[in-house]
């Protein structure tokens, strides 16, 4: 049987140290040639930033990592982005995602999230490798729809400090059809519904590999953002939250859980027609005015609001013991 | 006073001692269909001891065992089809009270400490059902009275339920979240008083072994080479996952490579199969019933029809043990062959 986990070794106890155990455990740096590389028909290249951070609407400031628009090519100029910058692309292309990690100080990977390609090209450091260095991913996008990718390197933590983008699917009819043969649209919004527990945010890349306990089994949020923008009062009024259409447009809301805990996101009083959920059209498109989810989840809403008005959407974030709102993220949908 | 009552020294186990108890050489649900209902024997033991956890710490369970001498979590995967008669005694060797009962099937009432007692009950309805004991409601399920039982539909070999899609092979995940703090408390014949906070999470009992640990790929321990859990299959090996949770958080269960058809919630079918890679698990004896098609992954390139990959929990605290050790949580490996 195929086993590409005999071809590496762990990298154990490699310094650094830190709260709980200290050190580094269980990971499996290596940067190996692409299998069956080919030439792509789209490129992303991405570097890593670990000295980011988001600035709440209480005025308190919290580290983000992520991603950066890096390497070859210049464009979007680097910049610590959060979320990361989104990918899209196109049904049918095959894609290279290069990421450059300098594995002297830190470690990481890129899952695409709902994109299922080779072992080598799936971004779980257990499974194949955590990249030290430079690794293209390759991977072909079979089915149009909402996507995220996210660093599956120490993931409960690299996940919660924001290593996460949009990744976006289109038909071969391009932006503004949801899928062949399914809805058009002619605006869109990106929700990314997530939460933060700040006394996560302060540790180090390799915290609790070795063990010790790092209160990983535990998330107690005090923050709950939308896209990166504060829920608190930030994504209300936010542009590249809020939604503001007329009568007649139809709204594509691609909606990710991009969380831990469970989600409840209500459309105030608008019914959304579900078609498409983690990268696969429904059987029959279903019309719901809230959508339950789990940690990413994705679902793709249209929206045809026939009456002028504000719509506060608000997203509630549930204890995953008691269900009870551990807390709620807000923005609006104007419709003129 | 009976001496089962009194024992001074609780059997201390590895996850090693759980699979020997559980399963013969293969954990695969198997099964072949009957024309005619029939009757399903089982003794279940209730004992209790450790279990060593991930990161050495040993926790204490109640199971319903295989024998007196083994602790069994969860307990045995029972298998039945329409219409068949299941017999289960339950011999509680401890010093209290148990149950066993299945919601809208069979309640046995309580068993007394050191006593016996056997319930007979007809399955009429194909699906996936979580037995546990009902007493002291939710702590004696908690601490490990748990198990899988399967209802085939009449004559079927490879449905869920009548008219459902089909599979060729299927297995059973039972979920758990542990906090120590409450099995201690159980232990010691108190209620527990603080909050409720996992920190192991196990799936058919135990929990995830990466390359480097030394109990790496030993299908007693490590949840990504045990034989009930780790799915295997070449192209085309249509495999049903009956979740069952016996826990109380709620789950994202995220598979990788393929997306899985979601047949059923809470023991509904769904009116539509929605093809999803992630899909919230219910808490508090929630299940889902899902078909992990074995297809070559669709967004590999070249078309790649071997490889392994996880199967994970995505709320990303299940990935840990005792607040760290990542990686070290529910998950298993889907192999492509």
């Amino acid at each position: 049987m195929f086993n590409i986990l005999e071809k590496h070794s762990p990298m154990m106890g490699m310094g650094g140290g830190g709260g709980g155990g200290g050190g580094t455990c269980y990971v499996y740096p290596d940067a190996p040639a692409t299998p069956g590389e080919v030439t792509p028909d789209v490129t992303y290249n991405r570097g890593i930033y670990m000295n980011g951070s988001m600035t709440m609407d209480d005025g308190n400031s919290v580290t983000i990592w992520g991603f950066t628009d890096g390497g070859g090519g210049g464009m979007g100029g680097g910049g610590n982005q959060f979320p990361s910058p989104a990918m899209r692309v196109t049904e049918g292309q095959v894609v290279h995602t290069n990421l450059t990690v300098n594995g002297m100080m830190w470690l990481h990977t890129i899952h695409h999230h709902g994109i299922e390609p080779s072992t080598e090209n799936d971004g779980v450091g257990h499974y194949s490798f955590d990249v030290d260095g430079t690794y293209t991913y390759q991977w072909k996008a079979s089915h149009a729809g909402t996507y995220f990718y996210h660093c599956h390197t120490n993931t409960v933590l690299h996940a919660e400090m924001g290593m996460y983008g949009g990744l976006i699917i289109d038909p071969p009819e391009g932006p503004g059809t949801l899928h062949s043969g399914g809805p058009t649209y002619d605006v869109e919004a990106i929700w990314a519904c997530d939460e933060i527990d700040s006394s996560w945010h302060n540790k180090n890349w390799d915290a609790g590999t070795c063990g010790g306990d790092e209160g990983f089994n535990s998330l107690n949020p005090d923050y709950f953002i939308i896209t990166g923008v504060d829920g608190a009062q930030s994504a209300l009024t936010n542009p590249g939250v809020a939604v503001t259409m007329n009568r007649g447009q139809k709204l594509l809301v691609r909606y990710i859980c991009a969380g831990y805990l469970p989600q409840r996101i209500n459309f105030g009083g608008l019914t959304a027609t579900v078609h498409v959920s983690d990268g696969r059209v429904l059987p029959n498109p279903v019309q719901m005015t809230e959508i339950e989810a789990s940690s990413a989840e994705r679902y793709d809403c249209i929206f045809e609001p026939t009456e002028a008005g504000v719509y506060e959407v608000t997203c509630d974030f549930l204890d995953w013991v008691t269900g009870a709102v551990v807390g709620t993220a807000r923005t609006r949908i104007n419709v003129n | 006073m009976n001496k089962r009552m009194d024992r001074r020294n609780f059997l201390k186990f590895s996850s090693a001692g759980i699979a020997s108890a559980l399963l013969g050489s293969s954990g695969l649900l198997s099964w072949s269909p009957r024309a005619h209902a029939a009757t399903i024997s089982q003794t279940f033991y209730i004992t209790e001891g450790f279990i060593t956890q991930p990161d050495d710490v040993d926790v204490y369970f109640k199971g319903f065992s295989t024998d007196t001498n083994s602790l069994t979590v969860p307990g045995a995967q029972l298998i039945a089809q329409e219409g068949d008669t299941v017999k289960v005694t339950i011999v509680n060797t401890l010093g209290t009270s148990h149950s066993f009962k299945i919601d809208g099937v069979v309640d046995s009432g309580a068993i007394g400490g050191g006593q016996t007692k056997t319930v007979e009950f007809t399955v009429n309805n194909a699906g996936s059902y979580l037995y546990y004991d009902g007493l002291n409601a939710p702590y004696n399920r908690l601490v490990g009275l748990h198990g899988a039982l399967a209802v085939m539909p009449s004559g079927s070999s490879n449905e869920l339920y009548d008219g459902s899609p089909t599979f060729v092979q299927q297995y059973f995940w039972v979920i758990n979240d542990i906090d120590p703090a409450w099995h201690d408390r159980i232990r010691r014949r108190r209620t527990p008083n603080t909050p409720f906070t996992p920190s192991y999470f196990t799936i058919n009992g135990r929990s995830m072994r990466v390359p480097g640990h030394p109990d790496y790929a030993n299908p007693a321990i490590d949840s990504g080479y045990a034989l009930d859990t780790r799915l295997e299959g070449s192209i085309g090996d249509r495999t049903l996952v009956r979740i069952l949770n016996a826990g109380q958080c709620m789950h994202s269960v995220h598979f990788h490579a393929n997306h899985v058809e979601w047949l059923a919630r809470n023991g509904q079918p769904r009116a539509d199969v929605w093809k999803k890679d992630t899909v919230l698990l219910p808490n508090n004896i929630g299940s889902l019933d899902v078909i992990y098609p074995f297809e070559v992954p669709p967004d590999s390139w070249p078309p790649a029809p071997t490889g392994h990959y996880p199967m994970h929990f995505h709320d990303e605290m299940t990935q840990t043990a005792g607040g760290g050790l990542y990686q070290f949580g529910i998950a298993t490996t889907i192999a492509f062959k």
